[in-house]
């Protein structure tokens, strides 16, 4: 029996009917379209689907759709504006912190959370690779990655974010 | 094989094919109620066949992986909506910590900081900051695996669960609460809604150490976590529990008797971890072989203790 789900999907509220069985990652991608949310582990390891959810990261493979009712949701569709590419996005790409990219979107909403949640805290090398350990990137070796983070949120400290 | 909600009619072993892989989700009717109450109703109305959930991180990838198979039709019971679930309440003397908070929340809590360090030692190694954002302790306890991480340092805490029933409220002591792998106490009709863990007090340690093949998003080889309380020089009580070395999480009590009233000095602690160590009978797996836990097992209780010692000073 499908149900209503209304939630704030990328600061618009949508509604779409869903299975309850559904997980937020199947809905995001078959509903939503939101195809930056990648399917990869569905066991929790690898972040490639991390999602924020109430400005909190969490695996959305590992979450059930009906429970996110009311909740607010953003993918990395959600850091772009008027079609320009997020300060964020570009740091990852100036620094080479992105390769073939499957990992980019769930480094990218992981990597925001934090640097929000930093405020004026300069964000160390330590701090980041801590927050980012649900993230597997079989790529860049990390280093490129940390870098890009720490670029980003100087742009941020720069008020270059939206 | 009744489950650890008791669940014993829904579930099969493990499929019989050798499908490896992601398999589908069984066609699920979702509950999330709000109130005890409401929780409590849902309960009694669909008994043996419903499942209790909170975080999902452990129930999906159980179902994915084939571990647990479910009828279609199976009701779920979401009980991360209940307020009364969700607060991590300080009392006089302990800390009750409803089923439904998650360990971000314990993590970043002051309170548990403060009143019961070795739990926020504990949640910090686990899984990642993705998972610790849903997945919740009273799920880590209820999954009753024998390397639940959160256990040791309840057990050494002779910390306590609350168990809510038809009939009322039950409290069980954490070391009495696993019977098994994947097995607890709890039979259908029951949902564990608290855990209580006593305040730590002057001249009182406590320490966590785990050793996996990395330090992030993995599975515990051998978990660790001693508490000592101190009388002067000498330690008056301990206590020394360990994850995925037996079927449940366990307390050694010779390795725990022999330091009660001794200087903890380095020719004593190494006799106590390698009593520990003689106490259990762990098993080989594909993580590690026995002979590789047990040493582990006593440098863990040594270094543990060790902590105590330090952090005392």
């Amino acid at each position: 029996m499908k149900i209503p789900l209304t939630f704030v999907l990328n600061h618009q509220k949508t509604t779409f009917e869903i299975d309850p069985w559904q997980t937020l990652l199947e809905v995001l991608r078959n509903q939503g379209r939101k195809t930056s949310v990648h399917r990869s582990c569905e066991e929790g390891e690898c972040g490639a689907c991390t999602v924020l959810l109430n400005n909190k990261p969490v695996n959305s493979c590992l979450v059930l759709a009906a429970s996110v009712q009311g909740a607010s949701v953003m993918t990395s569709e959600g850091l772009v504006k008027n079609g320009r590419p997020h300060p964020l996005m570009k740091a990852f790409t100036d620094e080479l912190g992105i390769q073939c990219g499957f990992c980019t979107p769930g480094m990218l909403m992981n990597a925001y959370a934090l640097i929000q949640d930093a405020g004026d805290t300069v964000l160390t090398d330590a701090v980041i690779r801590k927050a980012l350990e649900g993230n597997l990137c079989r790529c860049t070796g990390y280093i490129n990655i940390v870098k890009s983070v720490m670029v980003a949120q100087k742009s941020k400290l720069a008020g270059e974010w939206w | 094989m009744p489950d650890t909600y008791g669940n014993n009619t829904m579930m099969t072993t493990r499929p019989a094919n050798n499908f490896i892989g992601s398999r589908a989700m069984p066609e699920l009717v979702y509950n999330a109620p709000e109130t005890m109450q409401d929780l409590m109703d849902l309960i009694s109305t669909h008994g043996p066949f419903a499942k209790i959930v909170a975080g999902c991180t452990d129930f999906i990838p159980s179902i994915r992986t084939g571990r647990w198979r479910f009828d279609p039709g199976l009701n779920l019971i979401d009980i991360s909506k209940i307020k009364a679930l969700n607060r991590i309440e300080n009392k006089e003397d302990i800390l009750k910590i409803g089923a439904g908070v998650t360990l971000t929340q314990i993590l970043t809590s002051p309170v548990v900081r403060a009143s019961c360090p070795v739990l926020t030692q504990a949640v910090e190694q686990m899984a990642s900051l993705q998972v610790r954002n849903t997945a919740t302790m009273g799920g880590n306890l209820c999954m009753a695996s024998p390397a639940a991480d959160t256990a040791p340092p309840l057990l050494v805490s002779d910390a306590w669960v609350l168990i809510q029933d038809a009939q009322g409220s039950t409290s069980v002591p954490v070391v009495d609460f696993f019977t098994g792998p994947g097995q607890s106490i709890l039979t259908p009709g029951q949902v564990l809604t608290h855990i209580c863990i006593p305040k730590i007090k002057a001249k009182e340690s406590a320490g966590f150490r785990k050793i996996g093949t990395r330090t992030a998003v993995i599975i515990s080889i051998v978990s660790a976590a001693v508490k000592i309380r101190m009388d002067g020089d000498l330690c008056e009580t301990a206590r020394i529990a360990f994850g995925s070395v037996a079927p449940t999480p366990v307390r050694v009590a010779a390795a725990e008797q022999f330091l009660a009233g001794k200087p903890l000095e380095k020719r004593v602690i190494e006799k106590c971890a390698g009593m520990a160590a003689d106490e259990i009978s762990p098993i080989t797996d594909l993580r590690a072989s026995a002979v590789y836990r047990k040493d582990v097992a006593e440098t863990l209780v040594k270094r543990c203790i060790m902590d105590c010692l330090e952090a005392l000073t």
